[in-house]
Order: structure tokens, then sequence, then C-alpha cells
């Protein structure tokens, strides 16, 4: 039975739902630069109509309640390449650092090798010349300090990167507390019926952080988002969270430890943490040995070439590098033996003007040591430096795009408009003043129905 | 299908990407290089290494063979000398062998061959930037030092040492010829063949003395040999000097092409940068502008 009454009450729910729509638009609005914000709809369907014999009289609008748009699938996504992004950020950092030890003009460690090597092709010309010699025994000092500096150039930064391992740490743990405490309040907020799209923005926003952190994998369950490592390690399963912690290891550098007390830094990849301990654990150490190497192996044959011959003095040619036996450590070990010029071996029959022997010191430079001549190891050195390096750019670049393609869909998805919501509310306030507009128009009808009952 | 309200992020990420190109091409043209760094191009880098090396190995070369030149220069000045000095034997011994000339006349003549003979011991004495030149390679003596017991008047105190000179990546120069070898052959022996004529002058016959002069010509002919030798090393070291310069303008050609930039090609890249990176500005302000509100009044 349709009645004054009864429209009143569409009205009435009318006004309501505008209010809804109108409340909805302007939180988007307020939330349209914070990060992680998704934007919300009013979800309205049409009330139950009621029947009046073959017709069917609508009853008003029905709030069904208020929705986040977000694409769970694409976040996801996200997520995962911004682990590889901040991953490749991490290696950027690092071996950016450690390429401007390689530099291709001016002093270098190749530069340095070849000026030596001149210094000494000098004594050919003039065996006896004191000067020369010195300047021979100062190219190989200057050797000895590009090693040295370079191997320390090296494992500098490996000991800052073990900060970033330490914080990165701490980080993961704080997010992973945030998470849980996100979880419980999300499953009592269901539990009650309410609406949980603000938890779900902040959760998502807090996961995307760890993804920046450490590889994550996130599943949906009744008990919130549970949250392991790319390598399984569980950091949090409903309000429960388990934290990381970090330890000096047996190699001095720090290490992570899961909440069971199992060291998993080998297993860690992606993320800030991740690309930390790719540096700090399998490109550096790279890089270090090759220069280990080189400095062992130059060292070891210039010696080998100095004893076939004699010294200034006319006595069997001795040592003019101290290098250690094993090849791990020797660059920042090796040494000089001996700063007196008339070490140098010049000689090949002990008489002090013979320049026989210089040819074989000469001869190390391009001689071919077991991984390769000192220059072809001094130029591979650069390569694989310049290599990781631009590996480390060119992957951060691809990740960038991708995750910009991906960042602009989730946007065209869940980004606030200013321009739809502005007509959304100009719309609105239409509805809003039609309802009102109703509401006046049955005060009205009440009026005259009133108007109807005679003065008695 | 619905585009991305908020295009801020993408058009910060254009405009970055936009200066950074503005600014590597800026680097390019103010260096002259295309490699900056190893990771630019690490191929390159690897191999500008090898280059570099190489160049610096010629610098060297180059280095020694003007410092072998000087003192084969030197060498072939002093055995010119010698030659000289020869031919004045030479002469004077046929002089002597001359039977009109007088046993007062012989004495005269021999003081003077004499002289010859210390002046020739003079010039085997003589060094090159402290180093003895012909005392092979025993430093810092005198090839020959006067010698009662010896027949001649002076004993070789250097050694038969020979030094060669790297002046290439497979070419090696000789330095020196040690005195023993120049003035003391036994089968042509400078100095045996002058005290020899100083002697015949002094108490020999005609015949003696013609006999020591032909010793002294034997001589003179073995020193014009020998002083070939270094002719050719000298001849030998100016080519290598011409090579090792082309070698050089090789090399510096190789590395720019590893690793420079043709200057027209980076001055177009940089107005080519600057061009896109004022358009994605101009665009940037156009857009972040553009909005409903500034029509809705």
């Amino acid at each position: 039975m349709s009645s004054l009454s009864s429209s009143l009450a569409i009205a009435s729910q009318a006004l309501q739902a505008q209010e809804l729509e109108i409340q909805v638009t302007n939180n988007n609005i307020a939330n349209v630069n914070t990060a992680g914000y998704t934007r919300e709809t009013v979800n309205l369907s049409e009330a139950d109509p009621t029947q009046q014999g073959s017709a069917s009289i609508g009853n008003g609008v029905y709030i069904q309640g208020v929705q986040s748009v977000r694409d769970d699938l694409l976040t996801l996504r996200i997520q995962q390449q911004t682990s590889q992004q901040s991953s490749a950020n991490a290696q950027v950092n690092a071996l950016t650092q450690i390429e401007s030890l390689f530099p291709t003009t001016g002093t270098s460690l190749s530069s340095t090798l070849s000026t030596f090597f001149s210094n000494l092709s000098a004594l050919s010309a003039n065996p006896t010349n004191t000067a020369d010699r010195q300047t021979a025994i100062q190219g190989a000092q200057a050797v000895v300090q590009q090693f040295n500096s370079i191997s320390s150039g090296l494992t500098g930064p490996s000991s800052a990167l073990d900060t970033t391992v330490t914080t990165d740490v701490a980080q993961i743990n704080q997010l992973s507390t945030q998470a849980a405490s996100l979880n419980l309040e999300l499953v009592q907020q269901k539990a009650a019926g309410q609406d949980t799209g603000t938890i779900g923005d902040q959760l998502s926003e807090v996961e995307s952080q760890l993804a920046g952190l450490t590889n994550i994998s996130v599943t949906h369950t009744d008990q919130g988002d549970s949250i392991v490592t790319g390598s399984g390690t569980p950091l949090v399963l409903g309000n429960q969270s388990y934290a990381l912690q970090t330890q000096t290891g047996a190699d001095g550098h720090q290490h992570v430890i899961d909440s069971t007390g199992a060291d998993i830094t080998s297993s860690i990849s992606g993320g800030d943490l991740g690309g930390t301990l790719q540096v700090r654990d399998t490109q550096i150490p790279a890089v270090l040995n090759s220069l280990d190497t080189l400095a062992n192996q130059f060292a070891t044959a210039f010696n080998a070439a100095q004893q076939q011959g004699y010294n200034q003095n006319g006595t069997a040619g001795t040592a003019l590098f101290t290098v250690p036996a094993t090849v791990a450590g020797s660059a920042a070990a090796i040494s000089l033996a001996t700063t007196d010029p008339t070490a140098i071996a010049a000689s090949s029959d002990g008489t002090s003007g013979s320049n026989g022997n210089v040819a074989n010191l000469t001869a190390v430079q391009n001689a071919a040591l077991s991984s390769g001549s000192v220059t072809s190891q001094s130029a591979n050195l650069v390569y694989q430096v310049g290599n990781l390096t631009a590996n480390a750019n060119a992957q951060y670049t691809a990740i960038g795009q991708s995750l910009t393609a991906l960042t602009n869909q989730q946007g065209s998805i869940s980004g606030v408009s200013i321009d739809q919501e502005s007509a959304n509310l100009i719309q609105f306030q239409q509805a809003y003043a039609a309802a009102a507009k109703v509401i006046s128009t049955i005060q009205t009808l009440f009026e005259t129905t009133i108007n109807m009952i005679p003065n008695s | 299908m619905r585009f991305n309200p908020n295009i801020n992020a993408a058009v910060i990420s254009d405009i970055q990407q936009s200066e950074q190109n503005v600014q590597t091409a800026f680097q390019q043209v103010s260096t002259g290089l295309r490699v900056n760094s190893a990771s630019d191009d690490p191929a390159a880098s690897a191999a500008l290494i090898q280059v570099q090396a190489q160049a610096a190995n010629v610098d060297q070369y180059s280095t020694n063979a003007e410092s072998v030149l000087s003192q084969a220069q030197t060498a072939d000045g002093t055995l010119t000398s010698v030659v000289q000095l020869l031919n004045q034997a030479i002469t004077t011994g046929t002089e002597g062998a001359n039977g009109t000339s007088s046993a007062s006349d012989r004495v005269s003549l021999a003081a003077d061959v004499q002289g010859i003979l210390s002046s020739v011991v003079g010039l085997a004495n003589t060094s090159f930037q402290g180093a003895s030149l012909f005392s092979g390679t025993a430093n810092g003596q005198a090839a020959f030092v006067a010698d009662s017991t010896s027949p001649t008047g002076y004993t070789y105190t250097g050694n038969s040492g020979v030094n060669q000179v790297g002046v290439g990546e497979s070419l090696t120069v000789q330095a020196n010829i040690p005195g023993s070898t120049l003035f003391t052959n036994p089968n042509a022996s400078v100095l045996g063949a002058l005290s020899g004529l100083v002697t015949a002058l002094k108490t020999g016959t005609s015949t003696d003395i013609g006999t020591a002069t032909t010793a002294v010509t034997t001589a003179l002919n073995y020193v014009s040999q020998q002083h070939t030798i270094y002719g050719n090393t000298i001849n030998q070291l100016n080519a290598q000097e011409t090579y090792l310069s082309q070698e050089t303008v090789t090399l510096t050609t190789r590395e720019s092409s590893l690793v420079g930039i043709d200057s027209a090609t980076a001055a177009e890249n940089l107005s080519q940068a600057e061009t896109a990176n004022s358009s994605v500005l101009a665009a940037a302000a156009k857009v972040i502008q553009n909005s409903l509100l500034n029509y809705l009044k």
C-alpha cells in the first residue's frame, strides 16, 4: 500500500545515500595524495519492491556498503617488481662506488702497472743510471699502493653494507609487527561486519614497503595476510609476527638468522636486503678474487724473473715483492721487499752494466700467467666491474619501466581522479537537491491533506 | 577503460629520464668521450686498457730508441775520429818506411804515433752519460788503463758483454761494441798495431816499419767495418722511431674509436636531448595544470 509516509521514507533514504556518496567523494578527494590509498565507491542497489497485485512498486535505494576499488593480482605483481627494483637499486649504488676504483682514464691499476714496466724498460738503455733505477722502484711502490688501496676500497663498502643489512632487518621486523597488528584489526573489523578498505590499504602499503626490503610472498587468509619470504621463512602468520635477527658470522659479516635460529643469509633474494647481500657476498668477493689473483701471479712471476738475474752489486737477484703464498688476501698484503734501487736485477751476468735480465723482467707484462697476462688480467678486472655495474643499471632501468607500467595500471584502477570526483560531486549534489525537493513536495501534500480537514 | 588520473609520478619519471639524457649528452660533449666509466661499455673499456698498455710500451720503446740513438751517434762520432787518427798513423808509418828518412826523423815520427796511440786510447775511454761507451757491460771505469807490463802499454779493464735494448715489440738493437772487440781484437788490434809501429819506428828496419804500417792498415779496415755496424744501428733506430710514431698515431686512433665520440655527433645528441627536455617540461606544465575544476564556476 503506497502512501505519502512511504514516499517520505524513500526520500530520506535517498538523502542518506547521497550524503554517503558525498562523504565518500570527500574522503577520496582528501586522500588524493595519500600513498597507498585506494579510491572507494559506494555500492547502491534498489530496495526490494512492494508487490501490489500485478504492480511492483519500487522502494527507493538501498545502501550496500562502501568498497575499495583494487586489483589484488596487480598489487602482488607490483610487490614482486618492487623487490627486484630495490635489489637492483642497492646493487647500482654499491657497484658505482666500486667502479670508481677502476677508472678508464688517469691513474689506475693498469696504468701504474704499465708505467712500472716502462720504467724497467728504460733501464735497458741505461742499467746503471741511479735515477732510472729509483724511478723503477717508485713504479713498483705505486703498483703496490694501487693493489693495497683497491683492495681496501673493495672491503670498505663491504663493511658499510653490513650496516645496511642490520638496518634492513630491523625495518623488516618493524613492518612485520605492524602487519601482524593490522591483521588482528582486519579480522576484528570483519567479524563486526565493518568495511575493511582502510585496513586493507594500510596492510598493502606495509607489504609494499616489505617488498622493497626483501622478496616476499603474500597469501590472503581468513586470519589476514600471511607474509613469507621468497625462500619460505614466515614473517607474519595471522596476528603473529616472526622477527629475524642479525649476527656476526665466521666471515666477520652480518648474517641473517630466522626465528628458529637457522642462518638464512644465502637464501635471501630481492629487495634492498637481497641486493645488498648479493653485492656483499657474491660480487665484491668475485672482484676481490680477481684482484688477489693478479697481485699474486704478477708478484710471483716478477720475483722469479728477478731471481734469473743479478742486482747492481753483482749478487743474485732476490724477490722485489713480498706476497702471501695463498691467493686470498694477496692484494691487501702485497708489499715491497726492498726499496733499494740497486736491488732490481737488470744484469744477466753479474756485471753492473749488463741489461740482459731487463728483457726477462719486462716480459712479465705480457707473459701468459695461469690466469692470463698481467695486462689482460687488469683489463678483465675493468670489464668485470664495468659489466656488473652495467647489468645492475640495465636491470634497474628495465624493471623501472615495467614497474611504471604496472603502477600506471594500478593507478587507472585505484587512483583518485579529481576530475571524476568533481563531476560526481555535482551529480550527487543534484540528486540530493532532487530528493530534498521530493521531501518538500511531500510536506506540501501533507499540508494540503491536513487543510482538507475542516476547522471545527 | 579508465586512465590513470595521477600522472604526476609518470611525468616526473619522464622529466628525470630526459634530464639524465641531457646530462649524459653534456658529459659526452665536455669530455669528448662516449665511455666515461667502465659500465658505459665494459668491453670497450677492457680493450682500451690493452691499447693504453700498448701505447705506454710504444712510448717507452721510442724513449729507449732515442737514448740508444744518441749513444750510437756518440760512438759513431768517436769511431770516425779513430779512423782519422789511424789514417794519420798510416801516413806517418809510410813516411818512416821510406829509406830516405833518418833515424832521428823516425824517432820523432815514433813520438807522433805514440801521440796518436794515446789519443786513440783517450777516444776508447769516451763515456756517455757517465758510463764508459766501450767497456762492455763493466761499468763506472775507463775501458783502457795504462799498464807498463802490457806490450801496448794499456790494459783493457772492461768485459766482452753486449747489451741489447728493446725498441719494439720484437725488435732489439745492439747498444754497444766492447772495447776488446774494437781496439784489441787479436786479429786486428788497433792498439797492438799502433804500438808495433812505434816500436818499429824506434828500432826497426824500413821493412819492419812497412810491415807495422800494413798491420795498422788491417786494423783500420777492421775498425771501418765495425764502424758500419753503428751506422746500421743508427739507420735502424731512425726507421724504428718513424714506425713507432706512426704506431702511436694508430693506437691513439684506436683509443678514440673505442671510447671517443665524434664531436659533431655529440653536439647533435646534446641539442636533441635539450629539445626533448624542453618539450617534456612544456608538456608537463600543460598536463599538470589541466583540471575540470578550472572550468567549474
